[in-house]
């Protein structure tokens, strides 16, 4: 089980407030996501979580039992760091081993264990070595070896996959996806990368200035992003945001449409010159420019589709994905 | 890369400071190893035969080298002991976060700065003596017969003041290695349920590891020759009972007037001085190539 309530949760560190009251609810089993920008307050929120900071008010509850005053330890939580905190001065074994050694556990009880993680996380082979002689990605699985042994009731990862390069993180990033298919446990990630959000969760958490901006399941904030914060933070590349008379003209003070929602077509309504174009082999990118909507317009088109620099193009939103934004940047249904 | 010719030049350039540097150490070893095979004594002046390893042989069967050698290493064994123990202890308290840190830091510090002959007799005259010293007070207080440290125990006593003015230095090596130590592993240990005790045993010790070994090769390089201390609290009595191989050293040249045998003392200390190095080296270098 593992069902985590923040309930009017609030954090100050001295005067500055970094979380006002928060409320949220994880359910057992979900893989969510806290994902803003950095300084958003994301890590000090799973911090909390985990009871490595102490709470300036309100009540966190994990399974109904308040947890508030609990130490770390004691929250049946693991964690997994953004530096991965492995021990360099033990092997792999013993770095997995700890937190059962910590809990007093027999030696045929740890052993079970330490070998069952190794085996799911593909690790016998480097048991015996130190984490000093690991590369980042097997650093990474030790990391959350340390984490799985505890058979905790929810995992937190703090930035897992930061240090780790593009392909790596593309693999952890499945990995771990895969991981929480078989374990079911539930789960809460912070990552400032959208595309990570995107990709594993059920359910994502906007965090801006420690303000939970919108709560959703990926494509529930892709379609229907609540604020234009949401709406420029979700996506990518991100949606063009218009103002002014073309947004006047859907009643809204902002309207934004997302690239991928934009036709090049030869009578379309907007006209604009090509800039820098992205070929990514299946898509391509265009940056139109002296549109008179806005500074720049991403556009997507299918990855044949070639215009020089220069070229004069015509452009044709799709008026059923168009978001509109009020005066307040609220989204106006 | 350094080209062939700019390797050249940068060794001829830098050949002025090795020739003297060389020459500095060199000379002086020379000599004194020259000076060890002659019969030279200053009350007895006249032709400097040479006489082999006569020298030597006086030197070592002297009754005074045996306790000498204890001496030098009870004090070095004994220093080391309580500075690395003490070393982490303060390490340990003044990592946590407090009221007025920057001023007990420098503090804790200050003996260092001491020179070694003034903190001696600072501590021979107003602490230790048996009549005026703060020791002898606080015993007559509580009524007890004063200690008199440096004839009774004057060997713990030296160990005393000495690890005092050593303890700084340990204290600061191992504060900052203590600081290093990064803060997301001791949150990882944390949850991972392990106490106060364990955290420490299990994570800070073993990152102090390779700062201890540095405190233990410096601070024996130095304690192996104390000698002011000792020559301002008990001129290495009574007896031999502190007398260390460096004070014996001085004691044969410069009491006795005997360069030869002192010689012969000098290079006996080097070469168990080595000895002791190299063990050094082969039981804890491996901490420091990890």
């Amino acid at each position: 089980m593992g069902r985590i309530t923040l309930d009017k949760v609030r954090k100050a560190f001295g005067d500055t407030e970094v979380i006002p009251p928060l409320d949220l609810t994880i359910e057992d089993g979900e893989f969510v996501v806290f994902v803003g920008p950095s300084g958003c307050g994301k890590s000090t929120l799973l911090r909390l979580i985990a009871g490595l900071e102490d709470v300036s008010g309100g009540e966190i509850r994990i399974d109904g039992k308040p947890a508030t005053d609990l130490p770390p330890a004691k929250r049946g939580l693991a964690m997994v760091f953004q530096s991965y905190a492995l021990y360099p001065h033990m092997t792999v074994r013993k770095n997995i081993t700890f937190p059962l050694k910590m809990a007093g556990m027999s030696e045929e009880e740890k052993k079970r264990r330490v070998d069952h993680a190794a085996e799911v996380l593909n690790l016998t082979d480097y048991l015996d070595r130190r984490p000093g002689q690991l590369s980042g990605g097997q650093r990474q699985r030790v990391a959350i070896g340390r984490a799985i042994v505890r058979e905790p009731a929810a995992f937190l990862f703090d930035e897992p996959l930061s240090n780790l390069d593009a392909a790596l993180r593309v693999g952890m990033r499945l990995e771990i996806s895969e991981l929480h298919e078989r374990l079911k446990t539930t789960m809460v990630y912070v990552t400032h990368d959208q595309v990570e959000a995107m990709t594993m969760a059920d359910k994502i958490v906007v965090l801006r200035a420690g303000n939970i901006e919108q709560v959703g399941s990926p494509l529930d904030l892709y379609r229907t992003p609540r604020n234009l914060f949401v709406a420029g933070f979700i996506g990518s590349p991100t949606m063009n945001l218009i103002d002014g008379a073309e947004a006047a003209k859907h009643d809204a003070r902002t309207i934004g449409i997302r690239p991928e929602h934009i036709d090049v077509v030869g009578d379309g309504p907007w006209q604009g010159k090509v800039g820098v174009s992205e070929h990514l082999g299946s898509d391509t990118f265009f940056h139109v420019h002296e549109t008179g909507l806005a500074d720049i317009i991403t556009v997507r088109a299918p990855g044949e589709v070639n215009h020089r620099a220069g070229d004069t193009i015509r452009l044709s939103p799709q008026m059923d994905k168009l978001h509109r934004f009020g005066q307040d940047g609220l989204r106006i249904a | 890369m350094a080209t062939q010719h700019s390797r050249a030049a940068a060794r001829f350039m830098i050949a002025p400071s090795v020739v003297l540097l060389l020459a500095w150490m060199l000379i002086p070893l020379g000599m004194t190893l020259y000076f060890s095979f002659l019969r030279y004594n200053l009350l007895m002046p006249g032709n400097n035969p040479f006489v082999g390893f006569e020298n030597y042989a006086y030197f070592v069967t002297d009754p005074a080298f045996q306790a000498a050698i204890v001496n030098t290493l009870l004090l070095v064994g004994g220093i080391l002991l309580i500075t690395v123990v003490g070393g982490i202890a303060l390490a340990v308290l003044l990592d946590q976060p407090m009221w007025g840190t920057g001023i007990v830091r420098i503090m804790v510090i200050s003996p260092f700065f001491v020179m070694p002959t003034v903190s001696a007799l600072v501590w021979k005259n107003m602490f230790m003596n048996p009549v005026n010293g703060l020791f002898a007070y606080i015993a007559e207080v509580l009524g007890m017969q004063p200690f008199d440290f440096l004839t009774q125990a004057p060997l713990a006593s030296i160990i005393g003041i000495v690890s005092w003015q050593w303890l700084p230095f340990a204290t600061l090596i191992l504060l900052t290695a203590m600081q290093s130590l990064d803060s997301e592993q001791l949150e990882a240990s944390e949850m991972d349920g392990a106490s106060a005790w364990s955290r420490f045993y299990y994570i800070k010790l073993p990152h102090l590891a390779r700062a201890i070994t540095v405190v233990v090769l410096i601070q024996t390089i130095f304690l192996l020759s104390i000698f002011a201390e000792i020559l301002v609290t008990t001129n290495g009595g009574p007896g031999t009972a502190s007398t260390n191989l460096t004070y014996l050293v001085y004691a044969e040249s410069l009491l006795r007037f005997d360069v030869g045998t002192g010689s012969a003392g000098g290079v006996i200390a080097i070469i168990l001085a080595n000895i002791v190095a190299i063990f050094l080296m082969r039981m804890i270098g491996k901490n420091l190539d990890a």
